[in-house]
């Protein structure tokens, strides 16, 4: 009984970051059909921020949230500025693939910018909750609790600015079809501006959730990053109410093979039945086929 | 996505007929100057760099082979040269093979590798794969180095099977030091070269012949060819497997040459470099890899006086080359020569 709660309690607290994770890879690659490969270093960066509005400046844990989402949210800007605007201007070969080469630079830069400035060691996230409930025959911390709480916030209020707004119809219309969109009045380069905006504040956020539980380093993002990816192709890319159930479903089934086989297998295990996963549906479990003409 | 396919077949202008002797002129300048090079440069420290850019020019043609003509975005290929290192480093431990044996051991278990990894990601097409091949790579790093099992024990240290996190050393080398004593790293240079040359020349054969063409046509326009009756899974399986012995060739004399393979060899900041190399030499162009391989190598040695900022220039310097000259150096080159051509045959044609 007590396993049960441990695996519950270990996958839907990673369930919640992963899907965090996962909503603002999806987001920017149903809409751009661009696959952000700084998003883990965006994750490291968010959980810096806090750590310097808290200890370094001495304001209120709070505020860390909001600078980590603004700082994320401020990267993702500059990404669409540096990088993605040029690159679909100058429509050079694939665009799909120069961009994931070039935001791996960009994120090999980041990662190392907080290298230098904030030292290799690992350091501690002054955001934390303390205690926990006991549930009989295991315990819940707080910390996990509120994790998945703000986690569920955040992908509610996302839920609602997509689906509800106009910013959201304007994505909407993006992501279905660039150019028919672009004909009937959307402002297409804004709406990719918003969206890497908005995907840069998710990861933001998830950086601090992530780094409460884990540890602030620069590659903290890393293995995060790897497994969204994952779930993001196990949902078919561009999902996203697909990429937060498969985010859930893998993060507890990672769970129970990691308390079962012990920590080693969690990974392998999830890659093979991704592969297996993919086999079978090649667009992923909620994917459709894409009709491409020549 | 369609539509940007047929703009790159628009923009890559077809290999002229004097491409093949362009092509053996710079073959044979390049073969020059990397055959002269030992005996100018006395520096053991730059021949042995020069070998280390050789073993990236290398993994960078196979990865161009298999990205730039064959438009599989495999990010798989530090893996395979891994297996390929892991395979020599293992068969001459645990089997007592010979280091040349082991080295083609090596090769071969990297190309069967690369045809399970295959079997399983090729079905799928462009991010697919990349995110996939990515993925096993990583778990294939986190079993090794997670390996805490005790395979057989060596004085009072214990060795995992997999070498676990220190690897494996000690398993032979070329066998130079006797017979060119303080001259053994030129030996090991004549070596790594002429794997090189070889691997260069295979790609050259491919790129040239009928299978070639199949998988130009597979990158350009998928559709079509697969409708001209070209079978996309088979003829990238083909690719996967070939570019994947000659990744593994390069990890074996790579383990062989350093006497030593490990984890490190995994790193995403290695990947990351031989992508760099491509893309700033110039994907889908013959001679980028090499072209970009002495580029990276002479801005990696600058920078080396900047230290610690080295890692972040080598970062900026990928994205700015991404952005700017999408094409690489190569691309941009041809680019260039191809517009001149024009003008020059426009007036004729007025005439």
């Amino acid at each position: 009984m007590d396993i049960i709660i441990a695996i519950l309690v270990t996958g839907l607290t990673n369930g919640a970051l992963y899907a965090l994770a996962t909503l603002g890879l999806s987001l920017v690659w149903g809409s751009m059909g661009m696959l952000n490969m700084a998003h883990g270093s965006m994750l490291a960066l968010g959980g810096y921020m806090v750590f310097t509005m808290a200890v370094g400046v001495g304001l209120p844990v709070w505020t860390g949230f909001v600078a980590a989402a603004a700082a994320g949210a401020i990267f993702g800007g500059l990404l669409y500025f540096g990088v993605v605007r040029p690159l679909l201007k100058s429509g050079g070969p694939g665009f799909e693939t120069s961009v994931m080469i070039a935001t791996v630079g960009i994120s090999i830069a980041l990662e190392n910018a907080l290298l230098l400035s904030f030292g290799g060691q690992p350091l501690s996230q002054p955001f934390a909750v303390a205690g926990s409930v006991n549930l009989g025959a295991g315990v819940m911390p707080w910390l996990n609790v509120t994790i998945v709480v703000v986690a569920v916030l955040v992908m509610g209020a996302m839920g609602f600015l997509i689906s509800k707004t106009k910013m959201g119809r304007a994505i909407r219309a993006t992501a279905q079809n660039r150019d028919a969109a672009l004909l009937m009045g959307v402002p297409v380069e804004w709406t990719y501006l918003q969206v890497l905006g908005l995907a840069g504040a998710l990861a933001g956020i998830c950086g601090v959730l992530l780094s409460a539980v884990t540890q602030l380093s620069p590659t903290l993002g890393a293995d995060p990053m790897l497994k969204a990816f994952i779930m993001c192709v196990v949902a078919g890319l561009g999902n996203l109410p697909g990429a937060v159930i498969s985010a859930f479903g893998l993060a507890l089934i990672e769970a129970a093979v990691q308390f079962g086989l012990g920590a080693r297998w969690g990974f392998p295990v999830l890659l093979m039945l991704v592969i297996a996963i993919l086999i079978w549906r090649p667009n992923g479990l909620f994917g459709r086929a894409q009709i491409r003409r020549m | 996505m369609s539509d940007t396919s047929i703009k790159i077949s628009a923009k890559t202008p077809a290999p002229a007929g004097n491409g093949m002797r362009a092509d053996l002129a710079i073959g044979i300048v390049f073969l020059v100057c990397a055959i002269a090079a030992p005996f100018v440069i006395d520096s053991k420290y730059l021949i042995g760099q020069l070998i280390v850019g050789l073993f990236w020019a290398a993994i960078a043609v196979q990865w161009n082979l298999l990205f730039g003509y064959a438009g599989v975005f495999s990010l798989a290929q530090m893996a395979l040269f891994a297996v390929g290192g892991y395979g020599t480093a293992m068969t001459a431990t645990y089997l007592g093979f010979n280091i040349w044996m082991a080295i083609l051991s090596g090769a071969v278990a990297a190309t069967i590798f690369s045809m399970l990894v295959g079997l399983a990601c090729l079905r799928l097409q462009g991010v697919y794969v990349a995110l996939l091949t990515f993925a096993i790579s990583n778990v294939l790093y986190l079993l090794i180095v997670t390996d805490t099992a005790c395979y057989e024990m060596i004085g009072t240290t214990c060795r995992q099977f997999t070498g676990g996190p220190s690897g494996f050393s000690r398993f032979g080398d070329f066998g130079m030091r006797p017979v060119l004593r303080g001259d053994w790293v030129k030996g090991n240079y004549a070596i790594v070269l002429a794997g090189f040359v070889l691997t260069l020349l295979s790609s050259w054969v491919i790129i040239r012949s009928p299978m070639g063409l199949a998988f130009k046509a597979l990158r350009d326009n998928q559709g079509y060819a697969i409708a001209r009756g070209i079978n996309r899974f088979h003829t990238q399986l083909l690719v996967f497997g070939i570019s994947a012995f000659f990744t593994g060739l390069t990890g074996g004399l790579y383990a062989a040459h350093f006497q030593a393979i490990g984890p490190s060899v995994f790193s995403m900041n290695t990947l990351l470099f031989i992508m760099a190399i491509a893309v700033v030499g110039g994907t889908g162009t013959f001679w980028g890899p090499v072209l970009g391989t002495i580029v990276l190598m002479v801005a990696d040695e600058v920078m080396r006086d900047a230290g610690q900022f080295r890692t972040l220039g080598l970062g900026l310097l990928i994205a700015v080359f991404v952005v700017l000259l999408p094409r690489g150096i190569v691309g941009r080159i041809g680019d260039f020569l191809t517009s001149i051509r024009a003008r020059q045959n426009a007036p004729r044609q007025g005439d």
